[in-house]
């Protein structure tokens, strides 16, 4: 790392309007594009504080502030554009949580890094919807989480209560939403409203280790641990009406259903397996780059297709995952309310990935061009027309579903050309952590953060009450901050607010 | 914005605003006697004075008497209705002069004349009972007119065969398109013509391009849950189950 003052630090960036900065070339060396971020004024201030903070001297060590992050990132060979940071950016290993960064396919020394995708392959948000209204589940609701607590087991080494053997795994992994489809637990319409559909057609579960897998097979159909959580919400706001419409949202009150996890212990195999394997194509290749967790390889090696075949295999670990939770989620409504899912509407809204690499063709410089896109802590948003987005959201934009922190709000996006050209259709995530987890763990009490939900009416379940400061909405940044930046930069729209009045937790 | 161009065609150069009532009365009297011609010059007199307080008695009789399907609201469908006429008796009026340049016989010197064996290709559809048949027809269906009766056959065709089917009639709610309406023109086409009409024209085609997806997204689902009702058997076994820390 280049070591500067802090006032020699901001010589390198540049503030292009009121809701986005430029990094420019230099800022960390090799950089072969420049980065950019989107903040508004109070995340603008939390942005440089970090910076100014691992500019004072004897700061080295840990992780990099996000700026200096994307930075590292644009100086990776073959990306093209811009790095991007989103406004919910915070560092992580390699590239931050909220950057995305696009890849030229046909340049022969473009890279693919897992620390771009992160170790929860495929962490994502589905919503369900309901016919249900805030009335007709508040005075069930603490038998409701209990009864969605029950179905779906969470934290730290839960294990699922759909029977699965090796060979239904292989199959899972290799067919995604495809295997929930065929043995019955997902409806047809799940599938339409599911980014990729639910489904990498790459995935190769030969490519994944006996050890991921084994890792893998209990934990289908939970929920898993840290800021993962399944929340009964309630339409708090609706922003564009006929957007909510399409998304079969009509009023104030209806009750939603959000399911955020990933592909849980599976996919955190699958990366740090790959990253012992990029290590040595680094070396043979002579891949230089400026962080040693930016371990990367050539997309057309053999590492890199190989990590891109595991990694798909995870990708549709996670659907099967939040498809599971989705049975399990209608079947705990269906009982509770002695009715059918049917009947109740449950449709998935949207079902969006935010830690994941895909192909897509983007134009640069006015032409089209193949592009690998890593997006880490970044959802991708595209905009109203684009070929690959349901028949169902042609006219709005793909829906984008932003988890908020336990117990505060999430939203709804929607995609817009705006983002399309200026961040290759991608958004943020989610809130975006401001304190560390052991930070979080010394300044507050769990206790605290229990009373506190249930003083505002959120009937909480937690498999281990002990950690859950670390996911305290003090510990984050305001989501509202986030999207309010996203929506303001253009680069997606707001379309509806949720609030949670149950949450269960890892 | 069609009733403009119908208007420029046909030599008229007023100007038009379909909310003014003058506008219409003007337009009406303007293709009567330029174009239309329909009554003799002592008839035309009473229509000819505008500010007549019974104009619209008037009007009335002219409607009838030229056999006008459209009601006088809105104003737009029934001027179209009228330009329609008038370019049509313009066009029988040339019709060598324009048919020189029609499709048919601009093609038909490369190509093989192929003699029709199925008896509706026999029917002469400019007959005037061909066209009575369709109207009648159309007005059963509440179908609002257009100049040429071949697309008004078509558009009666496509309601029969999608809302009165067999199987429409015998479960009509499952056929009834229920949903809030989206505004179309609002919404971005997602690329500019820099010609408002031609943006127009181009979002029906995107909303026609939505609907035959959305059509074959519904077949798909179809045959999904037809292959579910052979494959599916989800199961769950709550003693697996285990409450992580």
């Amino acid at each position: 790392m280049v070591v500067r003052k802090y006032e020699d630090e901001l010589q390198y960036l540049e503030k292009i309007n009121s809701h986005c900065w430029r990094i420019k070339k230099g800022f960390q060396p090799n950089m072969n594009v420049e980065g950019v971020f989107y903040v508004n004024s109070t995340l603008e201030k939390l942005m440089l504080e970090e910076l100014r903070n691992a500019c004072r001297p004897g700061m080295a060590g840990g992780f990099l502030p996000g700026v200096k992050q994307i930075a590292n990132v644009a100086a990776l060979p073959g990306i093209v554009g811009r790095s991007v940071g989103l406004p919910d950016i915070h560092s992580g290993y390699g590239f931050a949580i909220g950057n995305m960064a696009a890849f030229d396919m046909d340049n022969p020394d473009s890279v693919v890094s897992p620390g771009g995708v992160g170790f929860d392959i495929n962490c994502g948000v589905r919503l369900l919807r309901t016919n249900l209204f805030e009335k007709d589940v508040q005075p069930v609701k603490e038998q409701l989480a209990q009864s969605l607590f029950d179905h779906i087991p969470v934290g730290v080494g839960s294990k699922g209560i759909i029977p699965m053997n090796a060979k239904d795994l292989e199959e899972a992994l290799e067919m995604g939403m495809d295997w929930s489809l065929r043995e019955g637990y997902v409806w047809a319409e799940d599938k339409e409203h599911c980014e990729e559909y639910g489904r990498m057609l790459n995935a190769d579960p030969s490519k994944v280790s006996m050890r991921a897998k084994k890792r893998g097979l209990p934990q289908l159909g939970t929920l898993g641990a840290g800021n993962h959580y399944a929340e009964i919400q309630v339409v708090d706001e609706i922003y564009d009406k006929w957007a909510a419409s399409k998304m079969g949202i009509e009023e104030k009150g209806q009750v939603c259903v959000m399911i955020h996890s990933g592909s849980r212990g599976f996919g955190h195999q699958v990366a740090t397996d790959a990253l012992v394997q990029m290590e040595k194509a680094m070396k043979r290749d002579t891949i230089v780059t400026n962080d040693r967790q930016l371990a990367c390889a050539r997309i057309h090696s053999t590492e890199g297709q190989d990590y891109l075949k595991a990694m798909a295999a995870a990708a549709n670990f996670a659907w099967v995952n939040r498809s599971s939770m989705t049975f399990l989620t209608r079947q705990a409504f269906a009982k509770q309310f002695n009715t059918s899912p049917d009947d109740l509407d449950m449709h998935v809204i949207y079902d969006v990935s935010h830690n994941i690499a895909k192909e897509e063709e983007h134009i640069v410089d006015g032409k089209p061009k193949r592009l690998l896109v890593h997006r880490k802590g970044s959802t991708r948003a595209f905009p109203p027309h684009h070929p690959l987005i349901p028949v169902d959201y042609q006219l709005t934009g793909q829906p984008v579903l932003i988890g908020g922190t336990m117990g505060t709000c999430s939203y709804v996006l929607t995609g817009t050309e705006k983002g399309m050209l200026e961040t290759f259709g991608s958004t943020c995530h989610g809130a975006g952590r401001a304190l560390s987890r052991a930070k979080s763990r010394r300044n507050i009490e769990y206790t605290d953060v229990l009373k506190k939900l249930e003083s505002i009416g959120i009937s909480i379940r937690v498999a281990s009450p002990k950690l859950v400061m670390e996911e305290a909405p003090e510990s984050y940044k305001n989501v509202t901050d986030v999207v309010d930046t996203c929506h303001a930069a253009g680069i997606s729209k707001k379309a509806i607010k949720l609030r949670p009045i149950a949450v269960i937790k890892g | 914005m069609s009733l403009k161009r119908k208007l420029t065609a046909i030599g008229y150069e007023g100007t038009i605003n379909c909310d003014d009532e003058n506008d219409f009365c003007k337009i009406i009297i303007w293709l009567e006697r330029n174009r239309i011609k329909f009554y003799s010059n002592e008839d035309k007199k009473a229509l000819d004075n505008v500010n007549a307080s019974n104009w619209s008695t008037f009007y009335d009789k002219y409607a009838k008497d030229l056999e006008c399907p459209m009601e006088r609201n809105p104003p737009e469908a029934c001027l179209d209705w009228y330009l329609g006429y008038a370019i049509k008796l313009e066009y029988i009026k040339n019709k060598n002069v324009y048919d020189k340049h029609s499709f048919e016989n601009e093609k038909v010197e490369n190509a093989p004349k192929v003699v029709p064996d199925n008896p509706l290709d026999a029917l002469d559809f400019t007959s005037r009972e061909f066209q009575e048949g369709v109207q009648k027809l159309a007005n059963i269906l509440k179908i609002p007119p257009h100049p040429s009766p071949l697309i008004m056959l078509e558009a009666c065709t496509k309601i029969i065969q999608t809302r009165l089917n067999p199987k429409a009639i015998e479960n009509p709610s499952e056929y009834i398109i229920t949903g809030t309406p989206y505004p179309y023109k609002d919404m971005s086409l997602g690329f500019e013509l820099k010609d408002r009409e031609v943006d127009e024209a181009a979002k029906v085609l995107r909303l026609l391009f939505i609907q035959d997806q959305r059509d074959l997204q519904t077949k798909v689902n179809e045959c999904i849950v037809a292959v579910q009702s052979i494959t599916a058997n989800p199961k769950t076994d709550t003693r697996l189950g285990k409450v992580g820390k």
